[in-house]
């Protein structure tokens, strides 16, 4: 079901947290609200579940306006980070429990649990309590217990933060496959741009309750709308560098990137340049020398201090043999830098 | 913390020193129900049951058996028990999760009364219950008991509740649940250990209480085992300090089984009145 | 249904129990206490009746003595009730015969009616002895008959032909119930029992809060923290004992600690000591007594709260200590106490509230003897109104007494109330509707 939300606007109190935010989420898409903790996420989330009142707008799932509708009469599906396991229950019961509030019979319910336990993959497991669970297939009852009544809407908030960095992984792609399998509309909240990036089919990239930029994880990385979102997105990060465009780019510390193209004469600016756009032979060289390396296994990161001043990373494959303190001469892949107005924007 | 490598016998000879002449009183307390002592002595020279008679004829001629009274107690710290354990259980849930106008007055007035030193207010209690014509009854003491134990329980079912995931309830109303369904089915359970607590605590403040049944139930014969107890101690015709503890023995039982179970539980929630 | 009615439906029976024996008693005790009440004025309101006491004082206020003659004596109607009585003793014919001359006839005093019985010239009434039997039959006074209002007082003696001007006095004369005074607060203040009760509930709140509650509490708390579990437990099972113990039992064994027949006497009477009972002997002793039996109370309630405290403070940190080589004392001393000053504050702060109203192990053991040395003022106020051995209980003066004590409690309760985050505790609940 395609979800809207118009001039959507929050307040706690006598502060507007969210004001006046547009979200159109098509059927069967998987959208994420990215962003850092307090950016407005959460809030957006619980207000398009029911379980926050809407201050101003409209939210619309299809064509039925939910803003004044109470959370038990929205059809939604949620997950919680914690996963919220009603821990005095057993799995089925779990499950079963949006269905046996609605009245359904007792074979209807036990029908539709098994089937999604099927979906969810935890068909052995519907007679234990949560408290034996793993984290992983906690997870699963809780996003089987959110589908099992067929929501309109499923949403989930931060689902992966409490596993292991193994389970995190199997999870992602479980939760993709059975929202895939289900077309089911899902928002994630998140703040992990690597979650965001690999389940979504875009993202709502938030900053203060706004929203920055919204578009498809590779548009997003690619092309960033301003220096906020290029610097949120990528890991290791992209690093920044104070410039000044004339007829050359010159960076503050002295060296030049060569002529300045379709960014001369706009003065002073930043450059975004992600790691992977610099190392040797990349473009014009810089020289600096390499203070800080740390082997990541299949890849090295570097960190090189420019001479004249600025900080560049760069990750390159295993094996270069450059080590901390050598100087470099590594080039920058000038086509593929962002350049950014003192105020952030994207030039 | 055990430090091993110190030796801890000056403290606990402290503690010895301080604490035998409780130990001797629960000691003789117990002896002295089975024994007989010649006058004047302390040393027991003899065992007896008489001193428990009082179980199958009542002390005084034309007094009450001590059965009428048990069950009177009895139904004194269980109503008690029920009645504040119940009004705690919904009161605390609404201060605890539900929004709704004078939130904020509520739980500044729960903690007002919860330190409020309520036995200032008996004389008033007593002539209220004059006008409702609950004076001299059982069901007006049990009012009073309830509303005086009230602030407590409501604090500490607060406590209770405050430590259930907020998610689990949110989970409940997206899955369609009313907020009374996800009260009865899905928070209740989990408070359920401060639903027992509560119910002990109470049933034994209800069990042990002693001024209000005095003052509010004084009647011509004692309702309740305390009074009754405190009746025969200043009674100058009885003076058998032996029989005195052999009914109060009877009186304690409950309390120590309940002890002996639940002490943990108990330690927790006597100290509880500093917990949110 | 919308939250927040669940909520007032779930809060309600609350609220009403609170507002009934919280909300209601505070104020009544404010009201009862500027007024008279006692058993004698009964608590309703009181009825009117002239009794013979009241005429005496009224003889004394100076009403007119034609008044309290007549008062005294009443008058003399001829009503149909006094017909009855007629026929019942003479019969009929002399019922009839009354009846038609001398109905609704009034006659000021006893000559008057007997004259005109006299000039009927009935047989039955030959004999002066009968003449003065059926004239009594009408005699109307107003002396000794309950009315319920004032108004039926006044109409009783308008029937009665009492002057107008004395009513309203006879009506305030007559009058048993309760009325309003200030004589309470000025009785506190000048009886010198007051600054006595005083003293005394200042002496007994502040050693066992200080020496018993936190003192000793403490001392518990840290020493049982320092010994190996099972021991530990056996001691703080022993001080906790007397928490639970039902108070008539506690109080008991007491008793039979230290009165002349008991352990004490018995233990120090072989080596010469004259026999005493060790609760009463002397006020010293009495104090001693009260204060050790609700200080052994106390220190089970500190030492619950420092214990729990203790618990919280990271073992680490003790660790650390140990390691840095500092003695037990010094663990104590800079680690442990700078830790406990919330706990020592919530303690005062929350035992004070309830020594100030709580006189229970008082009552049982000294019952505030010798004379009235170890009385409290909570005691003097429950005395006064609900358990005095004159039997007229003072329900006025009482709520003088708990009025000192309920405006004191609700001070401090309100500066108790900043012992909490309250700003924490308003914490908005996170499902909005």
């Amino acid at each position: 079901m395609k979800l809207v939300l118009e001039r959507f606007t929050k307040r706690f109190g006598a502060t507007t947290v969210i004001d006046g935010l547009d979200l159109t989420v098509a059927d069967g898409e998987m959208i994420a609200l990215l962003g850092p903790s307090g950016c407005g996420k959460s809030t957006t989330l619980f207000a398009i579940a029911g379980l926050h009142r809407v201050d101003g707008g409209r939210i619309l799932f299809g064509a039925r306006d939910v803003a004044d509708v109470s959370a038990q009469a929205r059809n939604v599906g949620i997950v919680f980070q914690n996963y919220a396991l009603y821990p005095h229950m057993s799995v089925a019961q779990n499950i079963g429990f949006p269905l046996r509030v609605r009245g359904e019979s007792t074979t209807q319910i036990d029908r539709k649990v098994r089937s999604i336990a099927g979906l969810v993959r935890i068909d052995e497991l519907l007679d234990r309590r949560p408290a034996q669970l793993s984290g992983g297939q906690q997870q699963r009852v809780a996003l089987a217990r959110a589908l099992v009544r067929e929501p309109d809407v499923l949403l989930l908030d931060e689902p992966l933060a409490n596993l292991d960095a193994k389970l995190r992984m199997e999870m992602r792609s479980e939760i993709r496959r059975v929202q895939l399998e289900t077309g089911i509309t899902a928002i994630l909240v998140t703040h992990d741009q690597v979650e965001a990036m690999s389940m979504c089919d875009r993202i709502a990239l938030m900053k203060t309750g706004q929203i920055v930029q919204i578009s498809s994880p590779a548009e997003m990385y690619d092309n960033p709308a301003d220096r906020y979102v290029a610097s949120f997105l990528g890991n290791p990060s992209i690093a920044f560098l104070a410039a000044d465009a004339g007829e050359e780019l010159r960076l503050a510390g002295g060296q030049s990137l060569g002529p300045a193209g379709r960014l001369a004469g706009q003065g002073p600016l930043e450059l975004g340049v992600r790691p992977e756009h610099y190392g040797p032979g990349k473009g014009p060289q810089l020289q600096g020398k390499v203070v800080m390396m740390e082997t990541h296994g299949r890849e090295d990161l570097f960190e090189v201090d420019l001479d004249g001043g600025g900080r560049l990373r760069a990750i390159l494959p295993a094996g270069s043999g450059v080590r901390t303190g050598a100087s470099v001469d590594w080039g920058v892949a000038v086509e593929r830098l962002f350049a950014f107005s003192p105020k952030g924007a994207r030039l | 913390m055990q430090p091993h490598h110190r030796s801890y016998w000056p403290i606990v000879a402290a503690l010895t020193a301080l604490s035998a002449p409780l130990v001797i009183m629960y000691v003789y307390q117990l002896i002295d129900t089975v024994t007989t002592t010649a006058p004047g002595s302390i040393i027991p020279n003899g065992i007896t049951l008489q001193h428990w008679q009082f179980l199958s004829q009542p002390i005084t001629r034309d007094g009450p058996t001590i059965w009428a009274l048990a069950g009177n107690t009895l139904i004194f710290a269980c109503s008690t028990a029920v009645v504040v354990t119940g009004v705690s259980l919904t009161a605390a849930y609404a201060l605890s999760r539900l929004a709704m106008p004078g939130r904020g007055l509520f739980l500044g007035g729960l903690i007002v009364l919860h330190a409020f030193p309520t036995l200032t207010l008996i004389v008033a209690v007593f002539l209220i219950l004059q006008y409702m014509g609950l004076y001299d009854t059982l069901t007006g003491v049990i009012l009073v008991k309830v509303a005086f134990e009230l602030p407590f329980g409501i604090w500490i079912m607060k406590g209770f509740y405050d430590s259930v995931p907020w998610e689990i309830e949110m989970a409940g109303v997206t899955d369609g649940a009313s907020r009374f369904t996800v009260w009865r089915l899905l928070v209740l359970p989990q408070v359920q250990p401060g639903l027992a607590a509560l119910l002990i605590f109470s049933f034994l403040s209800g069990w042990s209480e002693f001024i209000l049944p005095l003052v509010l139930a004084p009647a011509n014969a004692p309702q309740v085992l305390a009074t009754y107890l405190a009746a025969i101690i200043a009674d100058d015709r009885v003076a058998d300090f032996s029989l005195f503890k052999a009914v109060s023995i009877f009186y304690a039982l409950p309390v120590l089984a309940i002890y002996v179970i639940f002490q943990k539980k108990l330690m927790n929630i006597y100290g509880g009145g500093s917990k949110g | 249904m919308r939250q927040d009615r669940i909520g007032f439906l779930f809060i309600t029976p609350a609220v009403f129990a609170v507002v009934v024996f919280y909300l209601v008693p505070v104020l009544m005790t404010a009201v009862i206490a500027f007024t008279d009440m006692s058993t004698a004025t009964g608590i309703r309101g009181g009825d009117y009746v002239l009794t013979e006491s009241s005429l005496r004082k009224l003889d004394d206020a100076s009403l007119p003595a034609d008044t309290v003659a007549q008062l005294a004596e009443g008058g003399f109607v001829v009503d149909a009730d006094g017909l009855a009585g007629i026929e019942a003793q003479f019969g009929a014919a002399l019922t009839t015969r009354i009846a038609t001359a001398l109905l609704d006839e009034k006659f000021d005093n006893r000559r008057e009616i007997e004259r005109a019985l006299n000039d009927l010239r009935a047989p039955e009434l030959r004999i002066t002895r009968d003449r003065k039997a059926a004239a009594a039959l009408f005699q109307r006074s107003v002396l000794n008959t309950r009315h319920d209002t004032p108004e039926s007082l006044r109409a009783a003696l308008s029937v009665a032909d009492i002057p107008l001007a004395d009513h309203d006095q006879i009506v305030q004369a007559a009058y048993t119930g309760w009325s309003w005074t200030t004589r309470n607060f000025e009785l506190l203040v000048s009886l010198p029992s007051t600054l006595r009760y005083a003293l005394n509930t200042l002496m007994y709140v502040s050693v066992t809060l200080v020496v018993f509650n936190i003192g000793l509490g403490l001392f518990l708390a840290i020493s049982t923290f320092y010994l190996p579990e099972r021991t530990s437990a056996t001691f703080r099972a022993i001080w906790f004992m007397p928490r639970i113990l039902p108070p008539v039992l506690y109080v008991l064994m007491w008793k039979w600690m230290m009165l002349d027949s008991g352990f004490i006497a018995s233990v120090l009477a072989p080596l010469g000591v004259a026999r005493i009972n060790w609760m009463m002997e002397t006020e010293v002793h009495a104090w001693v007594a009260v204060i050790l039996i609700n200080g052994v109370v106390g220190a089970s309630f500190g030492m619950i709260i420092f214990a729990s405290a203790i618990k919280a403070i990271p073992q680490t940190m003790l660790m650390a200590a140990e390691v840095d080589g500092a003695s037990r004392w010094q663990q104590v001393r800079f680690i442990i106490l700078p830790q406990m000053r919330w706990p020592i504050l919530f303690v005062t702060a929350y035992q004070t509230l309830s020594l100030l109203a709580s006189f229970e192990y008082i009552l049982l053991s000294t019952g505030g003897g010798p004379g009235s040395a170890t009385e409290v003022w909570a005691m003097a106020a429950f005395r006064t109104a609900l358990n005095n051995y004159g039997g007229n209980l003072q329900y006025g003066m009482g709520a003088t007494f708990a009025l000192v004590l309920v405006l004191i409690g609700t001070a401090l309760s309100l500066i108790y109330l900043r012992f909490f985050n309250f700003q924490a505790l308003l914490s908005k609940p996170r499902i909005e509707r």
